[in-house]
């Protein structure tokens, strides 16, 4: 050990040599690697495999000082892969990196079946991408991304530029260390971060809370931002009944929140249907608008 | 002079660009938000027209439609990255109204998906090279294969298309939706962009996916509804929701608040 090895080439003298240590300036590097390349190649056949072994190429060419076990391990990492960038991705890419370490150590000892297995990692890798997934989705994409939009919208509203920058700023920077957190916790904790992450209850508190404030904040939007109303009003015997103020009386907001309730209804049921769901909206009101229902 | 009911070459291809980077995911995961809300597309065509307020107006009502949009299983239904690059400069040279920029917005967003599915396919091909670069241990291959060439396809596949749609199509989008502005149609188009809002918040209150936690879907609803003269903005709900999810995790499991 302890040999300071300058070159970068992978010659002969150092066929044989020891894995460089891995540092934080690495796996920060990996990291920013893996945010930046994330979905650029994806594509049907291994999703965002090719962006995981973008990431890792720099960890695994300081861990492989062999060309063959070099090759292999750029060869094991453009197999199938899909997650979330940020919990999924930034989680896996530490637990894969701890991983490796321990493989090219092993290798490089001279125990090679003692080694960590390429379907270990592949495993590993496999096994977490999809909770992980619906995790970082249902937190990033679907509640933080949203409660920012939400609140820099009336600035928007306003004309002001801040309400599109505001969010966008706030959600790259939160994202980034954040991520950056999985990133070093997955790495150091190796794979027992899979079970203080998908399992604990400390993240489950978290999830629950983010959750109730989502589905607190959706039901302000829909509140301000949903408008259907009906213009219909009939005069019986010289008396005006205008049917909004009837149904403002008996429940105010009804109409919105029954679309709403319809639509939340018809995906807890039938799945995620968008297109079909968005279609019919457009049809269901031009036709109510332009008979004059609504 | 009248107003100008054109964008000029220049205005076109700035926005054309723009759209293309966001589209090729070429600014890493930040593209997440570019892509999935329109609100950062809508500043760039207010800078390039050089109007910022009715841009930022226009987008903030194409953004309701989008609310909660996001990608289950890897591709989105819709592009509002594309759908207010089109729908806002129209909106601006035709003066539309808000609901009006939306009824455009929503057919060229279902359009802009076809595009980035075609993206996705071509990007089969193009990345398959890296298997060949692993082999030879080229690491610039990799990088070529893996970063450099998709993005190009994305720029190739994007820009033209956007570019051409907002030379070209612009004056035709903006005349066609000016004649159709005071009927029957225009009230269509007001309805069909109060109602669809909706199906954005349905769908973030199924991807949070807890069903028991629609109560608190309820509560801040009619509780908005009940307050709308006081005029209380988001911040304060904002606040108000923060304490009401902290009391939940509190009192689910008052260990966790604890520590």
């Amino acid at each position: 050990m302890g040999t300071n090895e300058k070159s970068k080439d992978l010659s002969t003298d150092q066929a044989n040599g020891f894995p460089e240590k891995i540092t934080k300036k690495d796996l920060h590097r990996a990291w920013f690697r893996w945010w930046y390349v994330n979905e650029i190649p994806h594509n049907y056949e291994t999703m965002i495999a090719p962006s995981f072994l973008w990431a890792m190429m720099p960890i695994l060419k300081k861990l492989y000082k062999k060309a063959e076990d070099l090759k292999e391990a750029y060869k094991r990492h453009l197999l199938f892969f899909n997650t979330q960038c940020i919990w999924g991705g930034g989680t896996i890419l530490g637990i894969t990196i701890s991983l490796e370490e321990e493989r090219a150590k092993a290798i490089a000892e001279g125990r090679k079946e003692e080694a960590v297995t390429p379907e270990v990692i592949n495993n590993t890798k496999v096994g977490l991408m999809g909770p992980l997934a619906g995790i970082g989705d249902a937190i990033d994409s679907g509640t933080v991304q949203y409660i920012l939009i939400a609140l820099a919208l009336p600035w928007a509203q306003a004309g002001n530029p801040l309400g599109a920058l505001i969010p966008w700023v706030a959600f790259v920077t939160i994202t980034y260390l954040y991520g950056f957190y999985f990133v070093r916790a997955g790495y150091s904790l190796g794979r027992a971060a899979v079970a203080e992450i998908v399992s604990g209850k400390r993240i489950r508190s978290i999830i629950d809370g983010l959750s109730v404030l989502g589905t607190f904040m959706m039901g302000v939007l829909a509140a301000s931002y949903v408008n259907v109303s009906t213009p219909l009003k009939w005069t019986i015997s010289g008396k005006e009944f205008v049917l909004q103020q009837i149904l403002d009386k008996i429940l105010p907001g009804m109409l919105p929140l029954l679309v709403v309730m319809s639509v939340y209804l018809y995906f807890s049921r039938k799945g995620l249907k968008i297109i079909q769901v968005l279609m019919w909206l457009i049809v269901i009101f031009a036709v109510l608008g332009f008979i004059g229902i609504l | 002079m009248d107003q100008q009911i054109t964008l000029s070459a220049g205005q076109a291809a700035l926005i054309a660009l723009w759209v293309a980077i966001v589209e090729a995911r070429a600014l890493g995961y930040s593209t997440l938000m570019l892509r999935f809300t329109p609100m950062m597309t809508g500043l760039i065509v207010g800078i390039v027209l050089h109007n910022i307020p009715t841009a930022m107006t226009v987008t903030a009502a194409i953004q309701l439609i989008y609310m909660g949009l996001i990608a289950p299983g890897g591709t989105m239904p819709s592009e509002p990255a594309v759908a207010t690059a089109i729908a806002v400069p129209v909106a601006i040279l035709a003066k539309l109204s808000p609901e009006a920029a939306i009824a455009v917005a929503v057919p060229i967003g279902l359009l802009g998906s076809y595009l980035y599915t075609f993206r996705f396919f071509i990007n089969t091909f193009v990345v398959r090279l890296a298997n060949k670069f692993a082999d030879q241990l080229n690491e610039r291959g990799i990088t070529f294969s893996i970063v450099v060439l998709p993005i190009i396809v994305s720029l190739v596949i994007f820009f033209p298309t956007i570019f051409i749609a907002l030379y070209k199509g612009t004056p035709l989008i903006a005349a066609l939706v000016k004649t159709v502005s005071a009927g029957k149609v225009f009230h269509m188009l007001s309805v069909i962009g109060g109602g669809l809002p909706a199906l954005g918040i349905a769908l973030t209150l199924t991807v949070i996916g807890k069903r028991k936690f629609v109560v608190f879907f309820l509560l801040s609803y009619f509780m908005t509804v009940i307050l709308k003269p006081l005029n209380v903005n988001t911040v304060t709900y904002a606040v108000l929701g923060g304490i009401i999810a902290y009391l939940y995790v509190m009192l689910a499991s008052p260990q966790q608040v604890e520590e």
